[in-house]
């Protein structure tokens, strides 16, 4: 019986550890290919003979290319920044309409509240390709180009984040909120100091969510943006895909530090995400 | 909670403050600024910089981005001044698509004409006789060889009038001959294999079309001979990488950009590409001295040719800096210009004047004038691949690589691939020419 567990646990492992493998190996590669000179970019060897951290100054324009003697000229600093304030306000945003809105369909009683939120829901299976042209027409009379409120704005709504929270709320007594209205508390109240608290593990779990998609978010700054002063590091880096030099070592540099913040952010908040999106999903 | 929302609101409000405040707003008084859809090469910045020290007061601004991003600009009446269109097809579908000005009317004056580019690709400018862009730059492609690597293995230069049985045979030399150094090295780093079949079928004297453009010619024997020469290349021969092979080798899981790097670090003796390559030398100064050029091997007693083509610049019909871009459009004719792109080295200049010998395109990267004379001798017998008005030549494109795609694997013979790739293009035709009276039109008057 015993041998019979072992066997399977050993199996088990086995599978999982050919899975890890398969799926850590491209993380591996780009940040062993990051530490490589560039006569090794090309080398089948995972890791490099001569490691190097130079690509990375290269890629911040802190030092010149030591091949070419020259400077790239990117700004990497300014998309880092931008990267995180864009990130940041989408995060910011959305959470809070998404809390109001999930608040206003959970806990409130309106005439049409039901269909209100199918249809609301019913806006997710529209593919983005559709509304794309219309949707930025409207950034064109907003006059939003060019400016960072056009890549913060039009992502502070969600109906995936209502869904979300709405599930979350759902799932908080009701005579929680009878209770604070007995103590004379308004809707704005409960709201902020009943509600809320008790959404944490939910309100964690779509701010991680919202951070990674606005952080990684590349077409709509792409056609949003047509100075570089405003790029996101997904629509700068860019400049390092060119098939006329292209410097694989720079690149794997440059993609190492844009998801090093991703990285950090998953680790910390790892147990709430998985916790807040169990929870949303169960209860309803 | 509140704190919490209240300290990240905060937080955001300082970083969105001085992410304004470090912002370099409009553009300054009595500059008109344009914008250029462009690859983010860093070559642009100094043809952009020439372009304003010429033209004082006005300013380029390169744009890079995608079809999708020029589709949803131009549909809103955003989109940039000045467009790189980087094949007939794309001309074409943005021409059609009411996205470009007709340049006819001032190119001749202003000296854009197609008369002053290269007689092999003044057709590829135009759209049913009218002109809607100019080159600003202008390929064909060669043979570059690493003469280092062919010294390695003691296998002589390929020369001038070289067919496809010496390329074999040198592939072979590569195969049984061991370096002096010990390394290994591959005959062929494969670039793009679309353009490297592509090549093929112009050498066979093959053609995507008909002459009036209503058939595939891709059943024909020319072109069944190239997919064959191309099957027999990677299998038969073993000179061509096949692509389960090249996934192996490069480290970005097949050739394309993986290739030129390939052949850059030294792996490789040859490479099937444009002048375009010689941009990469800085970034790789072991290859210092050591390139050489040829023309693409000829097929049998047939002449050396293959495809040309060029990346060229069309104008926004709904640019509101109309006179401007057009400027830019005579800058991209002019001799200043024609000389950085000798000097840097991407493809050969618009402007044939400065392009009529090796010795003209001599730059810092490569200083041997018999390494440039094979691209000015190519562009004499290259021609632009013919397209059919009755179908989306992106189409034919993507079709074509699929059916490449499928020989490449073995998973059909090349004849049957070209048969069925005819097939579903003469279908397509008939489709399109049902169900649009424009064409209709256009196939009774032919």
């Amino acid at each position: 019986m015993t041998g019979k567990r072992t066997a399977k646990l050993a199996a088990r492992l086995a599978v999982l550890s050919a899975l890890g493998v398969m799926i850590s190996a491209p993380f591996v590669w780009m940040i062993a290919a990051s530490f490589k000179p560039r006569r090794e970019v090309e080398d089948t060897r995972i890791l490099p003979r001569e490691p190097t951290a130079k690509n990375y100054p290269v890629v911040l324009d802190i030092v010149p290319d030591p091949v070419t003697k020259k400077y790239l000229g990117m700004r990497f600093g300014r998309w880092y920044f931008n990267s995180l304030l864009v990130a940041t306000g989408v995060t910011l945003f959305q959470v809070l309409t998404s809390a109001m809105a999930a608040y206003a369909f959970s806990r409130l009683r309106w005439r049409g509240r039901d269909t209100v939120f199918i249809l609301y829901l019913a806006t997710m299976m529209i593919p983005g390709v559709v509304t794309m042209i219309p949707n930025f027409q409207m950034m064109v009379w907003f006059r939003f180009l060019n400016t960072y409120h056009g890549l913060i704005i039009p992502a502070a709504f969600s109906a995936f984040g209502t869904f979300l929270l709405r599930q979350f709320m759902l799932s908080i007594s009701p005579s929680l909120d009878e209770a604070a209205m007995i103590d004379g508390a308004g809707h704005w109240r409960i709201f902020w100091d009943v509600v809320m608290p008790l959404a944490r593990p939910g309100l964690i779990a779509l701010s991680i969510v919202t951070f990674l998609g606005a952080y990684q978010s590349f077409f709509w700054p792409l056609i949003m943006l047509n100075e570089d002063q405003f790029f996101p590091m997904s629509v700068g880096m860019l400049a390092l895909d060119s098939s006329y030099g292209l410097q694989t070592e720079l690149i794997m540099a440059a993609t190492v530090m844009n998801v090093v913040p991703l990285v950090i952010l998953f680790a910390v908040f790892q147990k709430f995400l998985v916790k807040g999106l169990q929870l949303g999903g169960v209860k309803g | 909670m509140r704190a919490v929302f209240g300290g990240a609101l905060a937080a955001f409000a300082v970083m969105y403050l001085v992410a304004e405040l470090t912002l370099s707003r409009g553009v300054p008084e009595g500059v008109v600024r344009i914008r250029w859809s462009t690859d983010p090469n860093p070559a642009r910045t100094i043809q952009t910089r020439l372009f304003s020290e010429l033209n004082p007061g006005v300013e380029v601004v390169v744009d890079p981005g995608s079809q999708q991003k020029l589709i949803v600009q131009c549909a809103t009446g955003t989109g940039p001044d000045v467009i790189d269109l980087y094949g007939i097809e794309h001309m074409r579908s943005c021409a059609e698509a009411g996205i470009l000005l007709d340049l006819t009317p001032y190119a001749r004056e202003m000296g854009f004409a197609p008369e002053n580019t290269y007689p092999a690709i003044r057709d590829g400018l135009l759209v049913d006789g009218k002109q809607y862009r100019f080159p600003c730059n202008v390929w064909a492609n060669c043979v570059i060889y690493n003469k280092k690597v062919f010294d390695d293995h003691g296998v002589s230069y390929p020369r001038k009038g070289w067919t496809y049985d010496d390329f074999i045979e040198i592939g072979r030399r590569f195969k049984t001959t061991p370096s002096k150094s010990g390394e290994k090295h591959l005959a062929v780093a494969n670039y793009y294999n679309v353009w490297f079949f592509q090549d093929l079928l112009i050498g066979c004297g093959g053609r995507q079309f008909t002459p009036d453009g209503l058939r595939s010619a891709f059943d024909s024997e020319e072109a069944i001979r190239a997919m064959r020469m191309y099957h027999d290349l990677m299998y038969v021969h073993g000179v061509l990488t096949p692509p389960s092979e090249a996934a192996a080798l490069s480290s970005q899981g097949g050739w394309g950009a993986g290739g030129l790097n390939w052949f850059s670090a030294g792996r490789a003796a040859m490479i099937f590409i444009g002048r375009w390559y010689i941009v990469q030398v800085p970034n790789w100064p072991n290859l210092k001295g050591c390139l050489g050029a040829v023309q693409l091997p000829r097929v049998g007693e047939r002449p050396s040719a293959g495809q040309c083509g060029s990346r060229a610049a069309g104008i926004n019909v709904k640019s509101p800096h109309r006179r401007e871009a057009l400027k830019f459009l005579q800058y991209l004719a002019s001799p200043a210009y024609s000389r950085l792109i000798v000097a840097d080295g991407d493809s050969m200049p618009p402007n044939p004047e400065l392009a009529r010998s090796g010795q003209d395109l001599v730059n810092e990267a490569v200083d041997d004038p018999e390494f440039h004379e094979p691209f000015v001798e190519a562009l004499k017998s290259a021609r632009p691949l013919d397209y059919s008005p009755y179908i989306d030549a992106s189409l034919v494109q993507r079709w074509l690589s699929e059916r490449i795609g499928q020989v490449e694997n073995k998973l059909v013979s090349p004849e049957e691939a070209m048969r069925s790739l005819a097939a579903e293009i003469n279908e397509k035709i008939r489709q399109n020419i049902e169900r649009r009276p424009d064409l209709q039109a256009l196939s009774s008057r032919r």
